[in-house]
């Protein structure tokens, strides 16, 4: 090899070393390096590099696992569990609410709706919406646009004025009245 | 060459990705595991050092590997996971040693984009679930129950899409995850979210940290008591768990891996891309952080992995370089490294490019490597079968016959050897300057051949020849008895051990002798019905110096029999068949396995298994290993026992996992071979081989040897000139200019011996080397290098600008001829017709090679094909050219003469994004591109319409697995032109992990055979952990996935030969081919490599 290339990479490693510089000095690793992990493994003297061959492994034998253990994904689509899930939530928080109007007709009904396919509940959560807000919880008011809020409003006679809070609150004040 | 083809791996996978620590195969044994792309390595942790266990295949490339302990288990579990969304847990069973399938699945999903940064995947301390992130914005979950089964899988939306690392944190109540990710601002925050498996949702989580390091990339959590995770950024580290925030900058360095040193987190390793590695020191109260510091330790390799494993004693994986065992030393050397290189395994990946070579002349081929990455770059010399290193060597014609003797029966170390001839017998002894000189043993009778001698008990000497059997005392030198044979009958053939001497005279005599204290005892003697060959007492019994049987092979019947000693009943008599006698019989043991070794006049040898008790022989094999007669021998080397087959294509016969194994010796023709342990040439072999006595050193027995040239650079391109005996290589380092790191790019030439830098020329600033040949040109004699290279200005996404540097090798320098600039980058040079075809970004260009009127030579384009994206890859075979895309996968084109013009003929219409391409024969080519996969196309010169005429029709799919770079006819074994292997042409292959591979070409016959076999194995040898071989070897890439067609996969098919005697009778049975046949025909194919 010639100079150029065995000369070198020296003075680089050294200008990395010195640029390493929070102790200055190298010898101060030695105080970390006390009390390393032992079990007694790695105990020789000289560890020796022949310890035999590695075996090659054929496996030969049945490698299916338990049939419970073939794990596969739930196929269900987030986005879907997603508005399932929060759905699940707002009936039980509505069940509750409409035990206390005693609206249970309706609830049963939707509960019905959201056990069927994804695609009706989607429709399912559309059309309810679209149809009177009676059932409609604070959390679905809040996933309504503002169109949808003012429309609602009118229907009610309100006033369609103000930020998404206020005809927020608005709504809720008129459903409870 | 067909479009039947057979891969095969010559040198597995090298490169190490990952690698982890736990009591795997016992509760009480302490195991590192490693992951080397398709291959997973399972080693014992001992007071001695690091001892291999087990290589085991998985059919997938491994993308994580973890090992985890479910509640109430008593040793852990392993979690793999494979690119193609594959997982398996895997258990290891200690009283079958076999791995058993836990649990296995498939976690892909339909839609969804990998992810970038490589798929992740991560196990809850507390062994609540298995969380994998492996499509952008999507966290797959896989839950235990608490018998620690798993349950069915589910998705979570991940709101961040550039997803850094993500990692589960310690000591919460809920699983965590810390998400370190970039924002479309490319600002880099660490988020944290807990998981509710019962709502199947993210809650957000406890705390956050934003606007981190820009190079932050590596989280590594922090166990109990401390809990909270560290940030390695590129300038900072970072440690933060909520309530605390500490930071310390660092020296700018890129951290690949990191180890845990202690249980409660309070030292890591880590190791940066240059090779450096640091210690971690986290100095805490409880749970209170005090302080972050960092120390330099000293060079590795690159580490991709690091594993402490005990003792201050640490595994380094690397896939830039050899992976290494290090110690770390309390005190620092001379140098201030505190780390000791114990032991360097080495790693051939990633193979950039290679030749095959015949450097010794010998007819077969070596591979020279550029191998490894940055400063780890080297070049590999793969060679397969074993060296002999000369030490001495006299001329001597017409040796018969070669045995080595002890002055005494305590000497440890040979003194004399014996080489007998046609008429007398010469005994050569070291002398005082340790030189070989004749000397005398007066005893001996040196006018006449000697047919066998050894060193018997009670300090003596057997000496056998045609008329005689002496017994000689090794003080006095003196004959102190002898046998005579019987008038009108010579003796043929005889063999000796310390206690036994068994000789044959003719007429079929078999006579029986035991050696006394200076008396030769006749015992026994019986006659034949034939001649006898060949005889063999070699003690492998429980009495080392004598022997029960006897091993006999006959003329005219053709077998070989097993009599009893010292009654000489016959035992067993097998009938090897055919025409050929036996020429030498061995018994022999190799791992405790007593064997029947029998080798024929024509270079074929038998093997039995010997069962010592009863004499019976059993399991029948048949190989072929040269086409002389062999002679057998065995010999020491580093403690075990292996044969030395002496024919005209010398081969040691070793065993390894109790299969035997063989591996040619690189010699042309050994005529006789015998252990010659002196005190001068310890360990020695004594080879008579073409009219020389060579005395020399044996390498280690294994089948390929590697010999490392490290360079500490890269190098990237390779070519041998046999006229200059040179290699030239384009190579390049970092060099710190201004302390800016800069590449400088070199065309080096090397000596094809020594392997020394004889000369340099350096290119321009920015210019880099991409292509190199050696060529020569019509109308000039001289041969020429020729590089081909590109300017690549940091502003420009492709190169606009090149040369094309034409240089000759004149007193060992390199002198620039010519210069040629380009407009692009020059991917490929190819030798076409006397001219120089080039692939200049997305153009094939052909130059001629002018004479100027000035006498000087010049390179002028001749003309040009256009319509590529990137013609990367070129090869040509006659007038044709075919191109490999970058993305429109092959195209052949055809130079025309008369109208000096490429034209396109056919192409593959597929979007392939190729890595490398070869022509297998005049129509049908080969290609590898950048999903794993190997594909042939086959031109369709005979279609009826110019549009099936200009199509390439695919002929052939395979997954193989490994990213290859490059093709190149040859072979790395001796080719015997009788056998069937010999006349397979092949290619051979180098991949990013370091996998040398072989794709052999077969003949239908053949390879519908083997087809055969491979679905008959598929059925007895299982994938690991349950994944399936027909996926992962069917053909897969963005757009579509096919079952494998028109490839074998050889690694599967050789693993026969591993089976039990059971299930191989198996096989033969549904294949209604018999086991022998099977063996021959599979150790025939591994003989390709």
């Amino acid at each position: 090899m010639d100079d150029e290339s065995s000369g070198s990479p020296t003075p680089t490693k050294e200008k990395r070393a010195s640029l390493l510089g929070h102790d200055g000095v190298g010898g101060g690793a030695s105080k970390y390096l006390k009390d390393l992990p032992s079990r007694g493994l790695f105990s020789s003297r000289f560890p020796s590099s022949n310890l035999g061959s590695i075996r090659v492994y054929v496996c030969d034998h049945d490698t299916t696992p338990p049939e419970d253990q073939v794990i596969k994904t739930n196929a269900t689509n987030i986005l879907i569990r997603s508005l399932q899930l929060s759905k699940q939530k707002n009936d039980a928080k509505d069940a509750k609410a409409s035990m206390e109007v005693s609206r249970g007709k309706r609830v049963a009904a939707r509960l019905l709706d959201g056990k069927s396919s994804a695609k009706r509940a989607n429709t399912g959560v559309a059309s309810s919406s679209a149809g009177s807000s009676s059932g409609l919880s604070e959390r679905m008011l809040h996933t309504m646009t503002v169109e949808r809020l003012r429309a609602l409003l009118k229907e009610r006679g309100l006033s369609p004025k103000g930020k998404k809070d206020e005809l927020i609150s608005r709504l809720k004040s008129d459903k409870l009245r | 060459m067909s479009v039947w083809n057979y891969v095969v791996t010559a040198h597995k996978p090298t490169a190490v990705s990952h690698s982890c620590v736990g009591n795997f195969t016992s509760p009480q044994e302490l195991n590192l595991i490693i992951a080397k792309c398709t291959r997973i390595e399972i080693h014992l942790l001992t007071p001695h050092g690091l001892q291999p266990m087990l290589d085991v295949p998985i059919y997938g490339r491994i993308a994580t590997l973890e090992l985890f302990r479910p509640h109430g288990e008593s040793q852990d579990l392993l979690f793999i996971a494979t690119e193609r969304y594959k997982f398996c847990v895997l258990q290891w069973d200690g009283e079958t040693s076999e791995l058993i399938t836990r649990a296995m699945g498939d976690v892909s999903d339909r839609i969804g984009r990998p992810t970038d940064n490589g798929q992740i995947g991560i196990i809850d301390p507390d062994c609540r679930l298995i969380g994998l992130h492996l499509y952008d914005g999507l966290f797959k979950v896989i839950p235990f129950d608490n018998k620690g089964q798993l349950k069915e899988a589910f998705n979570i939306r991940l709101e961040e899409l550039q997803v850094l690392d993500i990692k589960f944190l310690y000591g919460c109540s809920k699983p965590t995850i810390a998400v370190l990710y970039q924002d479309n601002k490319d600002a880099r925050h660490l988020k944290t979210y807990e998981v509710a498996l019962k709502d199947k949702d993210f809650i957000e989580g406890p705390w956050s940290q934003n606007n981190l390091d820009n190079g932050a990339g590596l989280l590594i959590p922090v166990p109990l008591p401390l809990g909270g995770v560290i940030i390695i950024g590129e300038e900072t580290i970072v440690y933060c768990n909520g309530s605390s925030f500490k930071a310390i900058p660092i020296r700018p360095s890129i951290t690949k891996a990191y180890g845990r040193v202690d249980h409660d987190g309070s030292r890591f390793l880590l190791g940066d891309s240059s090779g450096l590695l640091h210690l971690l020191v986290i100095s805490h109260e409880r749970e209170r952080i005090t302080g972050l510091k960092i120390e330099h330790l000293g060079e590795t390799s690159a580490a991709s992995t690091i594993s402490y494993l005990d003792n201050a004693v640490v595994y380094v994986g690397s896939n830039y370089g050899d992976s290494q065992l290090i110690k770390l030393n309390l005190q620092p050397d001379e140098k201030g490294s505190y780390v000791e290189v114990l032991e360097k395994y080495v790693n051939l990946g990633p193979i950039v490019d290679f030749c095959v070579v015949d450097l010794e002349r010998q007819g077969q081929g070596q591979v020279v490597t550029c191998s490894g990455a940055y400063k780890d770059g080297s070049l590999r010399i793969v060679r397969n079968g074993i060296g002999i290193n000369e030490q001495a060597s006299v001329e001597l014609q017409g040796i018969k016959g070669l045995w080595s003797l002890r002055s005494s029966t305590m000497d440890q170390n040979d003194t004399f050897l014996v080489v007998s001839f046609i008429s007398e017998t010469r005994i050569l002894a070291m002398n005082m300057e340790d030189e070989l000189e004749e000397t005398e043993i007066e005893g001996f009778y040196a006018q006449a051949q000697t047919l066998f001698c050894q060193n018997a008990l009670h300090d003596q000497l057997i000496q056998v020849t045609a008329s005689s059997v002496r017994l000689v005392s090794c003080t006095t030198r003196e004959l102190l008895d002898m046998w005579n044979a019987p008038p009108g009958f010579s003796i043929n053939v005889a063999t000796a051990n310390a206690t036994q001497v068994l000789l044959a005279t003719g007429g079929g005599h078999l006579v029986y002798l035991e050696i006394g204290n200076g008396k030769l005892n006749d015992v026994q003697h019986i006659q034949l019905d034939y001649e006898i060959s060949c005889l063999d007492i070699n003690p492998i019994g429980e009495n080392a110096n004598s022997s029960v049987l006897a091993a006999v092979g006959m003329w005219t019947d053709i077998s070989v029999r097993i009599y009893s000693l010292p009654s000489l009943d016959l035992i067993t008599k097998e009938s090897l068949g055919g025409e050929i006698i036996p020429r030498s019989v061995l018994i022999c043991s190799f791992e405790g396995v007593s064997y029947l070794l029998c080798a024929l006049g024509d270079g074929h040898l038998f093997n039995f298994l010997l069962d010592l008790t009863t004499g019976r022989l059993s399991d029948r094999k048949k190989v072929s290993l040269g086409t002389q007669p062999i002679t057998l021998r065995t010999f020491s080397s580093k403690d075990a026992t292996h044969v030395f087959a002496a024919s005209d294509r010398p081969t040691v016969i070793y065993s390894s996992n109790k299969k035997l194994l063989y591996s040619n010796v690189n010699l042309k023709e050994v005529s006789h071979m015998c252990p010659f342990n002196s005190a001068a040439f310890p360990d020695s072999l004594a080879i008579a081989k073409e009219g020389e006595l060579t005395i020399g050193t044996i390498d280690d027995i294994q089948k390929l040897h590697i010999r490392s040239i490290p360079l500490g650079e890269q190098c990237r391109r390779i070519s041998h000139q046999e006229q200059s005996r040179t290699f030239a290589i384009c190579s390049y380092k970092i060099c710190l200019i201004n302390n800016d790191e800069t590449e400088i790019h070199f065309v080096r030439l090397l000596d094809d011996q020594t392997f020394e830098v004889v000369s340099t020329y350096q290119l321009d600033t920015f210019e880099c080397g991409c292509s190199i040949i050696s060529c020569s040109f019509s109308d000039d004699n001289n041969v020429y290098y020729c590089v081909g290279t590109a300017y690549v200005l940091p502003e420009e996404n492709e190169p606009t600008k090149g040369r094309i540097l034409v240089f000759l090798v004149e007193d060992g320098k390199l002198q620039l001829i010519a210069e040629k600039e380009t407009k692009g980058a020059v991917y490929s040079l190819n030798a076409f017709n006397g001219k120089l075809l080039a692939a200049i970004n997305q153009k094939i260009q052909l130059f001629k090679w002018m004479l100027r009127e000035d006498g000087t030579r010049e390179l002028q384009s001749e003309c040009g094909h256009h319509g590529h994206i990137l013609a990367l890859y070129v090869q040509t075979r006659g007038d044709f050219i075919v191109v490999g895309d970058l993305m429109k996968s092959i195209s052949l084109l055809l130079y025309k003469h008369e109208e000096g013009a490429i034209e396109e003929r056919a192409r593959d219409y597929n979007a392939n994004w190729m890595t490398a391409i070869e022509i297998i024969d005049d129509d049908i080519y080969l290609g590898a591109e950048n999903n794993f996969n190997l594909f042939t196309v086959r031109r369709n010169s005979d279609g009826a319409t110019d549009e099936e005429r200009g199509r390439l029709e695919v002929v052939g799919e395979y997954h193989l697995g490994e990213f290859v770079n490059r093709f190149r006819h040859g072979s790395l074994v001796m080719r015997l032109p009788d056998s069937e292997a010999g006349n397979i042409p092949t290619i051979i292959f180098g991949t990013v992990n370091g996998v040398i591979g072989v794709v052999a070409s077969l003949p239908h016959e053949l390879y519908v055979f083997l087809e055969k076999l491979q679905s008959n194995l598929v059925k007895v040898i299982k994938g690991v952990g349950g994944l399936s071989h027909e996926q992962w070897r069917s053909f897969n890439n963005e757009k579509k996935t096919v079952d494998a067609r028109n490839f074998l996969d050889g690694d599967l098919i050789e693993s026969f030969l591993d089976l039990s005697r059971g299930r191989m009778e198996e096989i033969s049975c549904t294949m209604g081919v018999s086991v022998e046949e099977l063996c021959k025909k599979v150790e025939e194919l591994t003989r390709l490599h």
